[in-house]
């Protein structure tokens, strides 16, 4: 029987330059503590062999155009690349010089298309999106030079409205713990972004953060309190910039009801950072 | 207004190397046949991100077009 021995989330931009630039020393002083802890928790993670790793994360109108925006998609086949963009922003620079290519868990990524079908999640399936720095960020943070295990990319449609609910991304990480535990594999669970940025993703509001939310929602994790986090509203969501936390909802979904450890959390101002994992 | 027309063009400004030195060269011209009410082409042709924004259009495109984006 397979099981998640492993389970965290934690904000995706990890780039010291990009904090540098738009918040100063303090942004940056900042992101290198929350770096050191996710490295903490890497060596965590890879001391717990997984066979593959979920990543939930979101697509920042790199892979899916305004011709199709899926609420929710695997990505299948055997391998990803890193995705490459002409004279890439800041938020993209963080995945220069990692490694091209990286291995997919493609029999992990069928069932849970297949089975999640089974449950009523109408999953799309992705072939060709290269992963930007909402997946390699945190994965290469997390292994350092190791090579990750296979990976099953998992996007949830943050910004392209209307999103999923937070009732529906947390119902949809259920099915995919069934797969794991039907399975034989040992599965790492990872859901990267926020915490709050951008509200409403207004540029006039870009520079502001709502801690005073995010304090909440992180007393939550560590409560157990997941039916209020089920309960967020897409409105409540758009308006504190907390957008990305349907991803960490999704991964809420599949690891409740266990309660969060929070390893990092600091108020920034133009976003507020966090790495917080679950005992699993 | 039309916010699937304004993205699909700040879409393909990111996407399309050729559609964007274009649009860096003459925006009026670049944006001869597209879609958009007077209001869009005038903010796109005085490249107005925040005008953009209200429009509609990405705040994750406006922040991402190489060479144009920012705020």
């Amino acid at each position: 029987m397979g099981q998640i021995v492993y389970a965290a989330a934690m904000s995706h931009v990890l780039h010291p330059e990009y904090y540098e630039t738009n918040v100063g020393p303090r942004g940056r002083r900042m992101v290198e503590d929350l770096i050191a802890v996710v490295r903490e928790m890497g060596r965590d993670l890879i001391a717990r062999h997984p066979d593959a790793i979920v990543i939930v994360a979101d697509d920042h109108l790199n892979v899916f155009s305004f011709d199709a925006v899926p609420a929710m998609c695997v990505r299948v086949g055997r391998t990803v690349r890193r995705m490459v963009q002409d004279d890439p922003i800041e938020f993209d620079r963080a995945l220069d010089g990692l490694p091209d290519r990286y291995p997919l868990h493609e029999d992990l990524a069928q069932r849970i298309l297949e089975q999640g079908m089974e449950a009523g999640f109408d999953f799309a399936a992705s072939w060709s999106g290269a992963l930007d720095h909402a997946f390699l960020s945190p994965l290469t943070t997390l292994y350092g030079d190791q090579p990750s295990p296979p990976l099953v990319p998992f996007w949830v449609n943050c910004f392209v409205p209307p999103p999923p609910t937070a009732r529906r991304c947390f119902d949809a990480g259920r099915p995919i713990a069934r797969v794991v535990a039907a399975s034989p594999w040992n599965v790492a669970v990872i859901a990267t972004g926020g915490l709050s940025h951008f509200p409403e993703l207004s540029l006039a509001r870009v520079g502001e953060s709502d801690p005073a939310f995010d304090r909440r929602v992180v007393g939550w994790l560590e409560g157990g309190d997941h039916e209020a986090m089920r309960g967020l509203t897409t409105k409540e969501l758009h308006e504190t910039g907390s957008h990305e936390l349907l991803n960490w909802i999704v991964l809420v979904g599949a690891v409740a009801p266990a309660r969060a450890r929070v390893r990092f959390f600091g108020e920034m101002g133009r976003v507020d950072l966090a790495a917080v994992e679950w005992p699993v | 207004m039309s916010r699937y027309d304004v993205n699909v063009l700040l879409y393909r400004l990111k996407k399309d190397r050729e559609l964007r030195e274009k649009f860096k060269a003459d925006p009026s011209k670049a944006l001869a046949d597209a879609d958009l009410t007077d209001d869009e082409r005038e903010a796109f042709v005085r490249w107005d991100l925040r005008r953009l924004n209200e429009l509609g259009g990405s705040l994750h495109l406006l922040l991402s077009i190489p060479g144009l984006g920012g705020h």
